[in-house]
């Protein structure tokens, strides 16, 4: 069952980092070329990987396993550590998404031209996390991952980023670790709880397992361990098991990031440089959509029954209280940024909604606004290296002087807003859908959340209208510098809407994987 | 008498460490005294003799911990007539305050430290008072290490002389003083209650069960008063900011490892024969050294001050594994010692490495540095985040087997108590990364004030940093053999 396949998307840019780091200054114009390479590199591996899935089953597929760590601890058992990835239908959307979006970020970073050894190597550290973090199938490895992000992503904000970059990056830094940590606490309750249930036979100890498969399973629960299903003993007033599902919920709503827990958001965007920008609302993102599916509602399922109401109201008060926000907004990034909350919101409710189409909307959600955002930041990130400016009003009728550069903007917005056969459309139509059919949820949630869907075609309208029509201007007599996209520029924006177009008109390309998986994971309710 | 005397003879011969660390002393001194005048010539013979001695002591201890005199060890043996025990365990930590004198005694080389010749009669005879501390079961007999560890620090810590040195010194010595006193008081009133000087048998646990709890808890509490002075827990801690700015950093970076795992070692005997209930005074020490330690280190601007609050916040988290009261919960404290002793002497190693081009220790001095030097930058990140207990760094497997063993006293008593101990301790990790992070982010975002000027330490200087990175990292991804190294001590 072994291969390496997974394991080489996560070596190579590890590889690739200590490859620039090593190499001596005077390459320094290969740097860029070496993070592009092992982008292009690690997507092929991907898209291999995503035409040999087999989407007939929903078992994790090319698994690969070796023991890592096994620590004894006396007579409470064995604690054992696995390397162990592996993919499903959840996480294979996710990954093709890594690769497409990490390649872009990388010639993005083309233009970066400040202590580059530096830039791509932690660009390559951030990738092999990234992916690291969604094959990830031992909750320790993807805690490992999951933490290990947040440094380079703390260098690349602080160093590279915008005026206010220091306080942005530490505020990124102590939000998601606080998150980590209440993350961590569930984690160690987890493994103390569940053990292996083959291992434990065969060595005739309690083998304490951090293995998804394992942690998702009742059957392996330690009788009156303290996060067992029936177990009735209570912390602070509360049962373990939701006690524990609030720390998730917290933790990976920081990292979504759902409202109330959404404010380094804005501070990091706004201050990140533009390819650290798409990284971070492409992927990064992501990674905390994905905690929510696989281990919040994974592991907790009959926690998460209950809690469906509080999962599905903070998803729809994202969606409304990030598109009101983003009405208001008067810096272009800021506004995309509060947009990223509104369209992560309909993740919340699709999952909250546990129907097959929420929850598979939900998926395609992540996977199209993964794409879309990616676009969008770029978008920011063009008009900000023209001008170093990005007030929205500072500009007007760029449509004459940059047409290339408006079509772009145009299949963006509108793929953010939910234009049909653009992928937003998609995922915001399968995600209320699935509200509408749910049982628990009343109508009125995803009604509210429509509202949304209206509030985004507003902000991304107006933008559009204020920026791009009418006669050309722009502030402090910058109309000079407003030229057109160079080829780097095209080559980016114009494969990601390429992308988004066969994507919005056929979303069986992802719905096809993730079906089974989802099918199975929804057994579990 | 005869067989007095053969005792003492046995005794004796398991202990050749110790005693070699008797005849350097004296050998040190008289070479003191009998020479005219001490060059730097002969200081150099000096320290290359207290490092020899120190070395053929680690080689010994290391040497009997894997095989030689296994007979007296695997059991532990009653020495001089019960006064000192010596086990496997006692052993472990007569290594760990080998690796770390041998580290500070070549941090010194390393640096270039100029001592005077007392320096090395006086540190030989500290790291004998914590060779004697590690076999301690006996009340009397921990009284007179710990003095003898203590006057040494105090000498060791006013060895520069200057203002600041002796207002830190004077503090630290009334502090020692005042602590020694209550602990002093304490072992009387225990003394008292059970009529045993041993703290560690039947008779202690029997008699100390039949007092009331409350008197024997304010009796245990004030007997560990001196320990948790030299482990700078809460509320015994207000010495050790001042005393970290003033001394030299090699010392402090010697007092911030080695009596605290000595000093732990004797918690964890004396926890392990205490009958009553404990664990509120512990969680209570515990979260006020956590969090008093790490807010005061968020205002420092000096590192080495903002290290000395950190250590107060590492004593909180040593204790953890105590307030665990099962048997991983001590093998975690264990590990994560062993892990803090790299990782702190990795940073005071740091920290004088970057004072040897700024000449200070102000955070403000690092500007630009991990610019104009990529490998100290890395390491600084590098132990940084250890210190915070992030992955991929060892310091991040210590706090998770901490609060692993946290949690299954927890899960095994169902003491809400325990659990906001976890809570509080792991938010806590998420505050300490405020202060511990200034130190990269001055060395790396920063701008130097002028310009960048690249410049190297040397080759022996970055090898030896990174012989500690290297445990650093190598013993998150297999800390497998440490492991099963605890695991095999037999736990009193």
């Amino acid at each position: 069952m072994n291969n390496f396949l997974l394991s080489a998307l996560i070596f190579l840019p590890l590889a690739g980092s200590v490859m620039v780091l090593l190499l001596p200054s005077t390459y320094r114009d290969s740097f860029r070329w070496i993070s592009i390479i092992v982008s292009v590199i690690n997507l092929l591996n991907i898209i291999s990987l995503y035409n040999n899935f087999d989407k007939q089953v929903s078992n994790y597929q090319f698994v690969e396993q070796h023991e890592w760590i096994r620590m004894s601890l006396g007579n409470l058992g064995v604690l054992s550590i696995d390397y162990l990835l592996g993919v499903d239908g959840i996480n294979m959307p996710m990954l093709l998404l890594s690769g497409i979006v990490l390649l872009i970020g990388s010639i993005s970073s083309f233009t970066i031209e400040y202590r580059q050894k530096a830039y791509h190597s932690l660009y390559l550290l951030l990738s092999g996390s990234i992916i690291g973090c969604f094959v990830a199938l031992d909750f320790f490895l993807f805690f490992l991952f999951f933490e290990f992000m947040l440094l380079p992503m703390y260098f690349l904000i602080g160093i590279w980023g915008g005026e206010r970059r220091e306080y942005a990056a530490i505020k990124f830094f102590i939000y998601t670790l606080v998150g980590s940590i209440l993350i961590l606490i569930v984690m160690i309750g987890l493994s103390m709880s569940v053990k292996d249930s083959f291992f434990s036979q065969e060595t005739g100890r309690t083998v304490h397992t951090f293995d998804f498969r394992q942690l998702a399973d009742f059957k392996n629960y330690i009788a009156h361990s303290i996060l067992h299903p029936f177990e009735k003993q209570m912390i602070f007033g509360i049962s373990a098991r939701l006690f524990a599902f609030i720390l998730l919920i917290v933790g990976f709503g920081i990292k979504l990031p759902s409202v109330p827990f959404h404010t380094w958001l804005p501070d990091a965007h706004v201050e990140a440089p533009t390819p650290v920008s798409v990284v971070l609302a492409g992927i990064l993102l992501k990674v905390g959509a994905y905690g929510f599916i696989r281990i919040a509602y994974g592991f907790f399922p009959d926690i998460a029954f209950q809690f469906t109401y509080i999962v599905a109201g903070a998803g729809v008060i994202s969606i409304i209280y990030g598109a009101f926000n983003a009405l208001a907004q008067e810096d272009l990034k800021k506004m995309i940024a509060y947009s990223s909350i509104s369209h992560m919101g309909f993740v919340l409710l699709g999952l909250a909604s546990l129907t097959v189409e929420g929850v598979n909307g939900a998926i395609y959600q992540m996977f199209g606004h993964g794409l879309v955002s990616a676009m969008l930041f770029l978008v920011a990130g063009v008009i900000y290296d023209r001008t170093h400016n990005r007030l929205i009003e500072n500009f007007r009728g760029l449509s004459s002087a940059m047409p290339y550069f408006t079509l772009a903007v145009a299949v963006a917005f509108f793929g953010a807003l939910g234009l049909p056969t653009l992928p937003g459309f998609m995922g915001e139509f399968f995600t209320i859908m699935g509200g509408f059919q749910s049982e628990i949820l009343p109508n009125w949630v995803s009604m509210t959340a429509m509202l949304g869907i209206v509030l985004s075609a507003a902000y991304f309208l107006w933008t559009l209208q204020k920026m791009f029509f009418g006669t050309f201007w722009a502030n402090r007599n910058q109309e000079g510098n407003m030229k057109d996209l160079d080829f780097r520029e095209i080559v980016m924006l114009y494969s990601l809407s390429a992308l988004s177009i066969i994507f919005g008109i056929f979303p069986s390309l992802i719905f096809d994987i993730s079906g089974e998986s989802v099918k199975a994971f929804l057994n579990g309710f | 008498m005869l067989e007095k005397l053969l005792n003492i003879l046995f005794s004796s011969r398991v202990l050749l460490p110790d005693l070699l660390f008797g005849v350097v002393f004296l050998v040190i001194v008289a070479a003191i005294a009998f020479s005219q005048k001490l060059d730097a010539e002969r200081t150099y013979v000096l320290f290359n003799v207290l490092l020899i001695s120190v070395l053929i002591s680690l080689g010994f201890v290391f040497y009997a911990f894997f095989g030689f005199y296994t007979q007296y060890y695997e059991s532990g043996s009653v020495l001089f007539g019960k006064l000192i025990y010596l086990d496997s365990i006692s052993l472990f930590f007569k290594l760990l305050v080998s690796i770390a004198s041998v580290a500070v005694l070549i941090h010194v080389w390393v640096v270039g430290y100029k001592v005077v010749g007392e320096f090395y009669a006086i540190f030989v005879a500290l790291v004998w008072g914590l060779f004697i501390m590690t076999m301690t079961t006996n009340w009397l007999m921990l009284y007179v290490s710990l003095e003898m560890v203590s006057i040494c620090s105090y000498i060791l810590v006013v060895f520069n002389k200057g203002k600041d040195n002796s207002e830190a010194g004077i503090k630290y010595l009334l502090f020692g003083a005042t602590s020694s006193a209550i602990m002093l008081y304490g072992i009387s009133l225990l003394y008292g209650m059970t009529g045993t000087l041993n703290f560690v048998g039947q008779e202690f646990t029997i008699f100390l069960g039949q007092n009331p709890t409350w008197i024997v808890q304010i009796a245990v509490f004030m007997a560990i008063g001196g320990l948790l002075f030299k482990l700078s827990a809460v509320p015994f801690h207000s010495w050790t900011p001042d005393v970290y700015e003033a001394t030299p950093t090699p010392i402090v970076a010697f007092l911030s490892i080695a009596p605290k795992a000595a000093v732990i070692l004797v918690l964890i005997r004396l926890f392990s024969s205490l009958s009553i209930d404990f664990r509120m005074i512990m969680a209570i020490i515990i979260m006020a050294s956590i969090t008093i330690g790490n807010f005061s280190a968020l205002w420092q601007t000096n590192t080495k001050r903002m290290l000395g609050y950190s250590t107060v916040a590492h004593a909180g988290f040593m204790l953890v594994g105590l307030l665990a009261t099962n048997t991983i919960g001590i093998q975690s404290t264990i590990f994560y010692i062993t892990t803090y002793l790299f990782i702190t002497l990795a940073a005071f190693l740091l920290i004088d490495l970057l004072a040897l081009k700024t000449e200070s220790y102000e955070l403000e001095s690092l500007r630009g540095l991990g610019q104009e030097n990529i490998f100290l930058g890395l390491a600084a990140v590098i132990i940084m985040i250890a210190l915070v207990g992030l992955p991929p760094t060892v310091g991040f497997t210590g706090k998770l087997l901490l609060f692993t063993a946290l949690w299954e006293s927890y899960q095994t008593s169902g003491s809400n108590m325990l659990l906001v101990v976890l809570i509080f301790g792991l938010l806590n990790t998420a505050i300490s990364i405020f202060y511990y992070i200034k130190i990269p982010y001055f060395m790396i975002f920063k701008e130097p004030k002028i310009g960048v000027r690249y410049f190297q330490i040397g080759f022996i200087r970055n090898g030896f940093l990174l012989i500690f990175l290297f445990f650093i990292i190598y013993l998150f991804m297999r800390p497998s053999g440490l492991i099963n190294l605890i695991e095999s001590l037999k736990l009193a």
